[in-house]
């Protein structure tokens, strides 16, 4: 209330103290000052623009946040979300001093350590592979130790494990999960580290892994590069495409108008989908050619909202004004029209975005958009329809992801729409 | 062309082609502007004087079309300019003032890029600082103190925005000033400030002035000539002592004693009778006929020329014609 005291005598009664107030403040105090301000939700704007960010950062880095690669196959096929890969571990003897797989050592010439496995099953191929590699390393080393286990098959684990406690063998490499089950029967024994050195697979796999075994999480996040590409280079190209024909349109006028509108407006009318769908059957699979079906899909959207805008603004006394003083129509465009003009094509812009990335995932839903070789939330989606009844987790991530980045879009526009428009509101 | 006339505005006629038919808003008006006067242009709403204001520059678009006339600028007839060379002349040579300060600045300028702006439209060749320079120096002359020049035009008040649009058509120092009604958004203080600024940027500059307004207190307060116009004829033109003094056109009489005054001794204001014409179809003859006291019968058939009926005052009415006798009860 002090303001109104202080208010300068110059400013006119129709302006509202805080309309004066807000002249004086930057963009951030102006979104935190939203809710007295504007009446608008300051945490839509906030939140949404955080999640935004965080969005883009995860498409310009996705390697930064991603476990795994998204195309390999890191693991089990179907490992439901949080649950641990069975991990090939070492069980050694009390007493014995090993603890780890390269502990097994010995040097040239020494009798080779025998390891106990069972029979079927991928641990002895992984045992292999990780002696192997262990044995590459340490022999180029002083010292002359080597790595080549005897490796014992035994048809049960219980049979495995009977052979370490009689001494017949060394050590047993059993999956993890297994002889927990069953460490309360031999006591003499005790669990070493996992053959691998617990390197890939420790942290199992948050939100699970697919049909082939790739990482769930890492999938989703690479898709979120593909998704943000698709979402805004089409909003861009439409909004580069669309803003121009518009202030042409309107600031022209007559017949090149209502051809222009008469065509966009056909456009409009299409269902988006159908458009879509019939421009990427013609023109193929890739990126590309998505980003190309979206983009035509939204320039009327940004035709029509600036043509409306020009149709008023160049009605405005200034415009007039302007060309009283010797301005050209150029400039008239330039300076006048399309600064007043360009606030709601950001706010569009942000909804746009939002919409365009659900259009990219349904395209490749249908298997019509991309490749299916890209990491793609819409192709994980129909991936994932297949198994729908015994593996929840691929398709409600990649769901879930699509619905929080569209409306952290939305909101995000729909936030920046109060706040910069407040006379929206009013009406 | 006399050289103390400025603007000669010869049987200019503005028609608004609508889907109703075409109205002439301006029909078939002829006015001379002399050097370094102030020429008031009054009439009633919707009689033509804002359309007439913006035609000087050729500013319609639009429905509105110039039909006929010619537009002669010291020495060249406007008319003869083609879309491309027309801007040159306005802003430099032409400046105008509209009647509402609040939206007739660009919103998203500053008032100095306005000023810049309106500086190198015509003189791209000066720089930036001395553009600046000039702009200061010129809202200074115009009462705004310089550090204001940053400042956008929601920021200052009507009396300033109209300051602004002033100094656009001082900054090239602009021969004419098109003023449409520019304090009919200003309250009384704030007017009078106006119009003494103007008078005195009028003898300063050597600027000739049209004053378009309504307002018969402003036009007798400031103006050298007046004319009046009526149903898109002029019905008047003269020293602003003699129109006002002895007004010769009924409409012109009619009009004087409809203005409000302090000193009147009557308690109720004087009705002209009857309204305006729909100047989709205006009468046959002289248009204010219908509500004219000292209608005769040529009125109805024949339109009057603007003719002087003393030295320097015309008036296209049929009771001073030296073609028709004057009716005995000229003077009720």
């Amino acid at each position: 209330m002090t303001a109104l005291k202080e208010r300068p005598p110059e400013i006119p009664s129709d302006i509202t103290t805080w309309e004066v107030e807000l002249q004086k403040v930057g963009l951030l105090r102006r979104i935190l000052n939203a809710r007295r301000w504007y009446g608008a939700d300051w945490w839509f704007v906030t939140v949404s623009a955080v999640l935004v960010l965080v969005f883009i950062m995860i498409a310009l880095f996705p390697s930064w946040f991603a476990p795994f690669q998204p195309a390999t196959l890191v693991g089990p096929s179907f490992l439901a979300p949080g649950a641990y890969p069975p991990v090939p571990v070492l069980v050694v003897p009390n007493t014995s001093l090993v603890n780890s797989l390269k502990d097994l050592a010995s040097p040239e010439g020494q009798p080779r350590p025998s390891i106990s496995v069972v029979q079927g099953g991928n641990t002895a191929g992984a045992l292999n592979d990780a002696a192997q590699q262990i044995d590459n390393q340490i022999k180029n080393e002083p010292g002359g130790l080597r790595l080549r286990p005897i490796i014992d098959r035994y048809p049960t684990v219980e049979e495995a494990l009977q052979a370490v406690v009689d001494g017949r063998n060394n050590a047993a490499v059993i999956e993890s999960t297994e002889y927990t089950s069953i460490t309360a029967q031999y006591p003499t024994l005790r669990e070493g580290q996992s053959i691998s050195g617990g390197a890939n697979t420790a942290g199992g796999f948050l939100l699970g892994t697919n049909d082939i075994g790739q990482d769930v999480l890492s999938r989703l996040l690479w898709g979120t590069r593909v998704a943000l590409l698709i979402g805004f280079s089409s909003s861009v190209v439409a909004l580069v495409l669309g803003v121009p024909l518009g202030l042409l349109a309107g600031f022209i006028g007559g017949t090149p108008d209502r051809l222009m509108s008469l065509l966009m407006d056909s456009m409009y009318a299409f269902p988006g989908l159908i458009l879509a769908i019939a421009i990427t059957a013609v023109l193929g699979p890739s990126v590309f050619n998505v980003i190309v079906a979206i983009a035509v899909l939204y320039i009327p959207t940004y035709y029509r909202i600036v043509r409306g805008q020009t149709l008023s603004v160049k009605e405005e006394v200034y415009v007039e004004a302007a060309r009283s003083i010797g301005a050209r129509s150029r400039e008239i465009l330039q300076r006048y029209i399309f600064p007043n003009v360009i606030p709601s094509v950001a706010i569009i812009f942000s909804v746009n975005v939002a919409d365009a990335i659900l259009t990219g995932a349904g395209l490749s839903f249908l298997g019509l958009g991309l490749p299916p070789t890209i990491a793609d939330w819409g192709i994980d989606l129909a991936r994932g329809q297949r198994f729908i009844q015994n593996a929840w987790w691929l398709i409600t991530f990649p769901g879930l992801t699509i619905m929080l980045v569209v409306l952290a879009f939305t909101l995000m526009g729909e936030g920046l729409m109060e706040i910069f428009n407040p006379k929206l509101r009013e009406r | 062309m006399p050289d103390d006339i400025l603007f000669s505005i010869r049987d200019l006629t503005v028609e608004y082609l609508t889907r109703a038919g075409s109205v002439k808003a301006v029909d078939d008006v002829n006015l001379n502007i002399r050097r370094g006067e102030i020429l008031g242009l009054v009439g009633e709403s919707g009689c033509g004087k804002s359309t007439l204001g913006k035609a000087l520059m050729r500013l319609h678009t639009g429905p509105a079309q110039i039909t006929a006339g010619e537009l002669w600028f010291d020495g060249r007839d406007l008319m003869t300019l083609s879309d491309q060379e027309m801007p040159e002349v306005r802003g430099a040579e032409i400046g105008m003032v509209f009647q509402d300060p609040m939206t007739s600045l660009n919103p998203l300028q500053r008032i100095l890029e306005h000023l810049t702006e309106t500086i190198h439209a015509h003189e791209p060749e000066v720089s930036n600082s001395d553009a600046r320079a000039r702009a200061e120096e010129l809202i200074e002359r115009l009462g705004i103190r310089r550090e204001r020049i940053m400042d956008y035009p929601h920021q200052m008040s009507g009396g300033m925005r109209q300051r602004v649009m002033i100094s656009l058509a001082l900054a090239l120092k602009a021969k004419l000033v098109i003023a449409d009604e520019p304090t009919t958004s200003l309250d009384v203080i704030v007017e009078a400030k106006f119009l003494d600024l103007l008078k005195e940027l009028q003898q300063e500059f050597g600027l000739t002035i049209l004053l378009i307004t309504h307002n018969i207190g402003v036009v007798a307060e400031i103006s050298n000539r007046v004319a009046v116009m009526y149903a898109a004829k002029m019905v008047e033109v003269g020293d602003v002592n003699d129109v006002f003094g002895q007004p010769k056109h009924p409409y012109t009489q009619g009009l004087l004693r409809s203005v409000p005054n302090i000193k009147l001794d009557s308690g109720e204001l004087y009705k002209m009778a009857g309204a305006p014409p729909d100047l989709t179809h205006p009468p046959s003859g002289c248009r204010f006929h219908p509500r004219c006291p000292f209608v005769m019968d040529i009125c109805g058939d024949e339109v009057p020329p603007l003719e002087p009926i003393e030295e320097g005052h015309l008036t296209a009415c049929w009771l001073y014609s030296s073609v028709v006798k004057r009716p005995e009860k000229m003077h009720a």
